[in-house]
């Protein structure tokens, strides 16, 4: 490398490859100035200042004030009872959802089915019920089948049956062909190939992904229950109407510590079914 | 009928299959777009042989014996067994016929989660009728006997004591060997071995390959077995299948396969042509797991 670089016929040559041009530039800044008025338009719409902030901050020193102490209060045994519903909310509503998504993953799988139509519609439809969030779902369900844990559970199974359907079909697609293909060389029909070829591929990860599913919905199921719909929620929503703080940062605690123990039962479980 | 009727019968059939040839492939051709990579193939396999297919990579050897099976469809020709038109089958009668020609792979093809035991099992699926067949996706699915039978062809090939363990906790040698099993369990008449050794180090290649010459010395089975080391070739079959570029260049006994004729047959040297086998089979060695078997 002795004469200097020909920097003007490398740029004839590779434009790209000495930045974006002038016109470049220009749309990328109306980009950022279009992106900085959505940015104020919105702020100025919700009407953020930061006089309410600063107000908002103080208004939560008061909450954070009035939870020290955490205590059980009076009703404890109801804030343990919310909380079991909950779980059992979450268990049974993940274990409907899991149960029915198996069948559905295989029908939208495209190395199982391969009918495109049904299939891409199929598809189509778990996109359709994943817009749906488990909260509406409630809400539906508390006018149809009444308040209480049912319609929770009901929310749960609905919300998560499209999710985990279409995770499975995506474990389903990526189950290695030449293990399936020994199942078929050896005169397996069908269902043998999906049973002995494809399900124990897939199993697993099935059972991993139901069992983080639970451990999710006891999360939300103390949402759930804000609308009606049973368990914790209801518990809290009473207390934070009666401004009883420290009963709610003991129920936020006790749901901590719940959730803390079926993650780590449920890595536990993981690490068994994956592992060796 | 008592079982000894059954295998008196059985045995007529081999006979008879023998006399009308077990395999007679004609003018078997398969194309990929444009690409021939079996071209007209004629080949005749009386019962009882144990055939040596070798050539280069991409000789269209592993095409041959997967359209044998049917696991890939023939664009053009035919496949006879004993008369009958395999290339024509269906349903039942394809799985029948995948049962009495087993199939072990390069890759061994084992369902890797399952244990050894259940792997081997497979090989019954196709012997299941009816509503045992349809029992596959609930509760138990074989019987004790089916068990036994399974342990025992392990136990052939010292591999007993790892029934329960997974397919996933074995070497390569002893997966190959748990294939084979799985093809015995099928009771087959053919055994088609699309590279059985080239994953495989030289002693677990041997092992392999002693358990194929038994399965046709003692058991009767006809093997056809695809190969790129040339001493294998001849030092296990009878009969030896030359392929290049899709068609059949030489049929012959190993002593007819000699230096010059493959100098002749292939325009490389026997050194060359091992060299060019040794190193596909390092190549092969660390199986990448999601090729495709082409």
């Amino acid at each position: 490398m002795s004469a200097a670089p020909d920097v003007a016929a490398w740029r004839a040559r590779v434009p790209g490859a000495f930045g974006a041009g002038p016109r470049g530039r220009v749309l990328a800044g109306l980009g950022w100035l279009g992106f900085l008025l959505w940015l104020g338009w919105a702020l100025w719409h919700f009407d953020v200042s930061p006089q309410r902030l600063w107000n908002g901050l103080a208004g939560l020193a008061t909450i954070l004030r009035l939870m020290v102490p955490p205590s059980p209060g009076e009703l404890w045994v109801d804030i343990l009872q919310g909380l079991a519903e909950s779980v059992a909310m979450a268990f049974l509503g993940t274990f409907i959802a899991a149960v029915i998504a198996v069948p559905l993953g295989f029908l939208g799988a495209g190395n199982v089915v391969t009918n495109t139509l049904f299939r891409f519609s199929l598809r189509r439809v778990f996109d359709g019920f994943r817009g749906i969030d488990q909260l509406i779902w409630a809400l539906a369900f508390v006018r149809a089948v009444g308040l209480g844990p049912l319609a929770g559970v009901l929310a749960i199974a609905t919300a998560d049956v499209a999710v985990l359907a279409k995770l499975n079909a995506e474990a389903i697609e990526n189950a290695e062909r030449r293990q399936v293909e020994g199942i078929t060389a050896a005169g397996g029909g069908f269902l043998a190939r999906l049973r002995f070829g494809v399900l124990p591929q897939v199993l697993p990860v099935m059972l991993a992904q139901a069992l983080y599913f639970f451990e999710s919905n006891t999360r939300s199921a103390a949402i759930l229950g804000v609308v009606g719909a049973g368990g914790i929620g209801l518990q809290i929503s009473e207390r934070i109407r009666v401004r009883h703080w420290d009963e709610v940062a003991f129920i936020i605690l006790l749901m901590v510590a719940t959730v803390a123990a079926i993650d780590w039962l449920s890595a536990r479980l993981r690490r068994r079914l994956i592992g060796g | 009928m008592g079982l000894r009727q059954v295998a008196a019968l059985e045995q007529d059939v081999a006979a008879w299959m023998g006399a009308r040839g077990m395999l007679e492939l004609r003018g078997l051709t398969r194309r990929f777009g444009a690409t021939v990579a079996v071209d007209h193939v004629d080949l005749d396999v009386p019962a009882g042989q144990m055939v040596g297919i070798i050539g280069r990579s991409g000789a269209g050897k592993s095409t041959l014996l997967r359209m044998i099976n049917r696991l890939e469809t023939p664009s053009s020709g035919q496949i006879l067994s004993g008369g009958r038109d395999v290339t024509a089958l269906e349903g039942r009668g394809l799985r029948e016929w995948r049962r009495d020609c087993a199939m072990v792979f390069q890759q061994f093809n084992l369902v890797q989660r399952l244990d050894v035991l259940t792997n081997v099992l497979i090989g019954r699926l196709a012997w299941q009728r009816g509503w045992r067949s349809l029992m596959v996706l609930v509760g138990a699915r074989f019987t004790a006997e089916e068990r036994a039978m399974a342990l025992a062809a392990l136990d052939r090939f010292g591999l007993a004591e790892t029934a329960l363990q997974r397919a996933e906790t074995l070497s390569g040698g002893q997966q190959q060997r748990v294939a084979l099993c799985r093809a015995l369990l099928q009771q087959p008449r053919l055994v088609l071995a699309d590279e059985p050794i080239a994953s495989l180090d030289p002693r677990n290649a041997q092992l392999v390959m002693d358990a194929l010459r038994d399965v046709n010395r003692h058991d009767g089975l006809t093997v056809l077995v695809n190969l790129h080391h040339l001493d294998t070739a001849r030092q296990y079959c009878d009969r030896i299948v030359a392929m290049q570029a899709g068609r059949i260049v030489f049929d012959g006994t190993p002593a007819a396969l000699t230096p010059e004729r493959v100098r002749a047959v292939y325009g490389i040297t026997e050194q060359e042509f091992a060299a060019e086998a040794e190193a596909r089979r390092r190549a092969a060695e660390p199986a990448p797991v999601t090729l495709a078997v082409a």
